[in-house]
């Protein structure tokens, strides 16, 4: 019953494969409550200071707490916006995120994934998605603060999509393939993980995500001391947790691509794959927060001077390298 | 740009904007009407009052020790500072004379309060460049100052502590130990900040080369303390006209080199390290015993005429200017603020630069709106 | 070029340390003897020199009192607006007797501003709640206090 991608679909197939979406949905949810309560308390242990921890034991129920108080919110729409855009924007910003979790094999016998051939393609081409809801969202809000904020956005995740998609073809050339799963089993039989060889394609990757992210140093949207608001200025409520929530799910999205690209994914000795997943994913988590309470902001015009002589000349000398030792050595 | 616009119907305006009195990054009640074309700032205008509370006013109904309260509310960062040029002032008309115990605990507090306060400077200037780390370290330490202060004088931000003539308190016993052992504290977190913030390229990125200006032009505005000595001009009151007994210490001025945004951050720390160095002396040269208040006279009257005496704040020059007639009473009180003064050169360093730029330049003079007001 | 991984490193290495909370409700902070909250007042010591309302920046302390049998002035009524007080602590300084003086409650958050009209009730409650909270320091000052007059008696006797 498993392996629906070789028998004819059938009702008992559809229901199981809908069981399984809401499956990797709570999934999803849950993993976003407490990568947000996990942040702020390791942000918080970085600052000499203890995170939340009194709605329930330990803190743990914070997130909910704030969701629900999200939710009992009132939902303004401007009179002036644009009715039906301001209302879908957040959904198209959120779709895509969930789409992208399908591809990513959590063990080894991938249990929820689609067995794409073209995985990383996927990825790269719905978190484009994601750009459109964005600048949905600014433009519909007949606000000019949150159109110059959506369109700053925009610009500042589609110049940081190009060193993203470029790191990730010089995996594609060590491997041979673009099926994820491909990926990690070649990393098994190399013997080491791929963020060895492609060094420098490991550190364009983790900038350049960092900027896909929106996270800091280069959270300018989301800045609250920087002047003008971003494209979630006019957003209250349950839609504005919608936007957040879509910053979470790439999050674990975006650790989950790197534990496959460059870590190896489920491969590892002695604990079972989905283990060593979820280790990997959490490192990558941590480092995140880790930059965040760390860094500066960026200013708004060396983001893109910095992605377009930066990062792209590097993953293009990445590129080019890995071409080289791949036919001559 | 405008001819390529001759012939369509495109409207071109400039957009005002207001960076409002309720903001995360103006330090304050402050309010900036700022005039854009497209993202270069063409005017800026800054709007103060929101804080205004008649502090000169009030004065001309209050005998000179009343006032003292009202000076720990006016920077309220460095409260000891404003009340010492207040009793500066007045003790110089008088001409009175302060015990030796009297004058090192000023000294040993004055500097530990100039700490706090540029500590509070480099946190909030970097909460607003967006690293949010910083803003939580400096208040570990700033939590010990203001312990320290605590002890002595019983509040934590308006101490009240000077006296027309000495001091109220003297220190209580183990004091001066825990200032002692403060210090070495203090030192190695300034090395920690030097790590953490000096070399990072992104805060280097934002600051450098942005806010310039030269001593000619900071000289004709009357600029004074760090904004001043950030484009290489070595003026300090402790050191050109020194008062209290500032010229028993060894210690530097440091200055900058280029008056950029940056040069001014690096003052603020190298300063706290020469602030270390004064607490240190002041705490060896103490007198272990002695009286804390002068020979006062029963009524303060301050004789008819105008004084001014000017001491190093930590934001500049901070001075109190009485007018007196006589009486135990003011007939006008006059405090030259140090941020009111320094305010006025942000709508020329604001012309022609980007809106990004707003805020780094606006953190680096380091106003208090409670100065500003007053 | 690589200074921005020294600040990771400082962030990091803050992170095995102890954190420096003060967890408020539960723990509270413990104060030095100086410390300025809000008064305490002893009507036994008052003489009515009116010193304190005098003093007051602010004018809120309001007082009265009357010559009892012995030709002396006792305390009738003694107030202390704390709207307006700003715990500057100049009534304390100028009192001869030390009959009003600031104790360490500083939670003094009303729901209406009547409660924060504070009269001669009030506060000498307070000055036995000081004394309940902090023994030794009144011990020390009634010791302080004994060894001054045993100065002062043997120096007259001299």
């Amino acid at each position: 019953m498993w392996n629906w991608e070789k028998t004819p679909l059938t009702w008992p197939h559809f229901l199981v494969m809908l069981l399984g979406t809401v499956i990797i949905l709570l999934l999803a949810l849950g993993v976003v409550t407490y990568t947000i309560y996990w942040q702020r308390r390791i942000i918080a242990w970085m600052q000499g200071r203890i995170g939340p921890n009194r709605t329930g034991p330990f803190g743990l129920l914070q997130t909910v707490a704030d969701v629900l108080k999200l939710l009992i919110k009132e939902d303004i729409v401007p009179e002036k916006a644009d009715r039906v855009l301001f209302l879908i924007a957040p959904i198209i910003a959120f779709v895509p995120s969930f789409v992208v979790l399908s591809i990513i094999p959590f063990t080894m016998t991938h249990v929820f994934t689609a067995g794409l051939g073209i995985g990383v393609l996927l990825y790269i081409g719905f978190s484009a998605i994601t750009i459109h809801g964005v600048m949905l969202g600014g433009w519909a809000s007949n606000n000019k603060y949150a159109l110059l904020g959506g369109m700053r956005s925009a610009a500042q995740m589609l110049s940081y999509e190009i060193p993203l998609g470029l790191s990730i073809v010089g995996i594609v050339l060590m491997s041979g393939t673009l099926d994820l799963n491909q990926i990690v089993l070649k990393q098994q039989q190399m013997g080491w993980w791929f963020a060895g060889p492609q060094f420098l394609g490991f550190i364009v990757f983790l900038i350049a995500g960092t900027a896909e992210l929106n996270r800091t140093p280069f959270d300018l949207p989301e800045a609250e001391s920087e002047l003008v608001g971003g494209y979630h200025t006019e957003y209250t409520g349950f839609r504005f947790a919608f936007f957040m929530l879509t910053e979470y799910v790439y999050l674990f999205a975006m650790g989950a691509l790197v534990a496959t690209l460059f870590l190896g994914g489920w491969s590892g000795p002695f604990l079972p794959g989905w283990l060593w997943f979820t280790i990997k994913v959490f490192l990558y988590i941590n480092f995140q927060f880790w930059l965040q309470a760390s860094m500066p902001r960026i200013r708004a015009d060396r983001l893109m001077t910095f992605s377009w002589k930066v990062l792209l000349p590097l993953a293009l000398i990445n590129l080019v390298l890995t071409a080289v030792l791949k036919v001559f050595v | 740009m405008s001819s390529l616009l001759e012939n369509t119907n495109i409207r071109e305006e400039e957009m005002i904007l207001n960076v409002g009195p309720q903001h995360p990054s103006t330090h304050g009640v402050f309010r900036l009407v700022v005039k854009l074309d497209a993202e270069t700032i063409v005017e800026a205008e800054p709007v103060i009052g929101y804080l205004h509370r008649g502090t000169e006013k009030l004065a001309e109904d209050l005998q000179y020790t009343q006032i003292i309260p009202y000076t720990d509310r006016l920077d309220y960062l460095s409260a000891m500072l404003n009340n010492y040029a207040l009793c500066r002032t007045v003790e110089e008309a008088l001409d009175l004379e302060i015990p030796e115990r009297a004058e090192h605990l000023r000294v040993i507090v004055m500097e530990l309060n100039r700490i706090g306060s540029h500590l509070l400077a480099v946190g909030s200037y970097l909460l607003d460049l967006g690293a949010m780390s910083p803003f939580l370290y400096v208040f570990q330490e700033r939590e010990q100052i203001v312990q320290l202060l605590n002890e002595i004088s019983g509040a934590r931000l308006t101490y009240n502590y000077m006296r027309v003539g000495g001091v109220k308190w003297d220190a209580p016993p183990g004091w001066l130990d825990r200032v002692r052992e403060f210090l070495p504290f203090m030192k190695e977190r300034i090395k920690m900040y030097d790590k953490l913030i000096t070399g990072n390229e992104i805060f280097v990125d934002r600051t450098r080369k942005i806010g310039i200006y030269d001593t000619e032009k900071a000289l004709s505005y009357g600029l004074s303390g760090i904004n001043l000595r950030s484009t290489g001009f070595k003026w300090d009151l402790r050191r050109n006209k020194p008062y209290s007994i500032y010229d028993r210490f060894d210690f530097e001025i440091p200055v900058g080199q280029t008056g950029d945004c940056f040069d001014r951050y690096y003052l603020h720390i190298l300063e706290m390290e020469q602030s270390v160095r004064i607490v240190e002396q002041a705490v060896a040269q103490i007198p272990s015993s002695g009286a804390i208040l002068g020979k006062v006279p029963k009524m303060i009257r301050v004789p008819a005429g105008e004084y001014y005496t000017g001491i190093e704040g930590s934001r500049g020059e901070l001075g109190f200017y009485i007018v007196s007639d006589g009486k135990d009473k003011p007939y006008r009180l006059k405090i030259r603020k140090p941020s009111f003064v320094n305010l006025q050169i942000l709508p020329e360093l604001l012309r022609g630069q980007s809106m990004a730029n707003l805020i780094a330049i606006l953190g680096a003079i380091d106003i208090v709106l409670g100065e500003v007001d007053g | 070029m690589f200074g921005f991984l020294k600040g990771l490193g400082v962030t990091l290495s803050q992170l095995p340390r102890k954190n420096v909370t003060l967890q408020y409700p539960d723990v509270m902070p413990v104060w030095p003897e100086h410390f300025r909250g809000v008064h305490r007042f002893i009507p036994e010591l008052c003489i009515v020199c009116n010193q304190c309302a005098r003093v007051c920046p602010t004018s809120c302390i309001s007082l009265s009192g009357t010559r009892d049998e012995n030709k002396k002035m006792r305390i009738d009524t003694y107030d202390i607006n704390f709207d307006i007080c700003i715990l500057c602590d100049l009534c304390t300084e100028v009192c001869p007797t030390e009959a009003v003086l600031m104790s360490d409650t500083f939670e003094m958050a009303q729901y209406s501003r009547d409660n924060l009209y504070l009269d001669m009730k009030w506060l000498y409650e307070n000055q036995l709640r000081y004394e309940e909270n902090h023994p030794d320091r009144i011990q020390a000052a009634e010791a302080e206090a004994e060894a001054e007059a045993e100065a002062e008696k043997a120096g007259g006797a001299e």
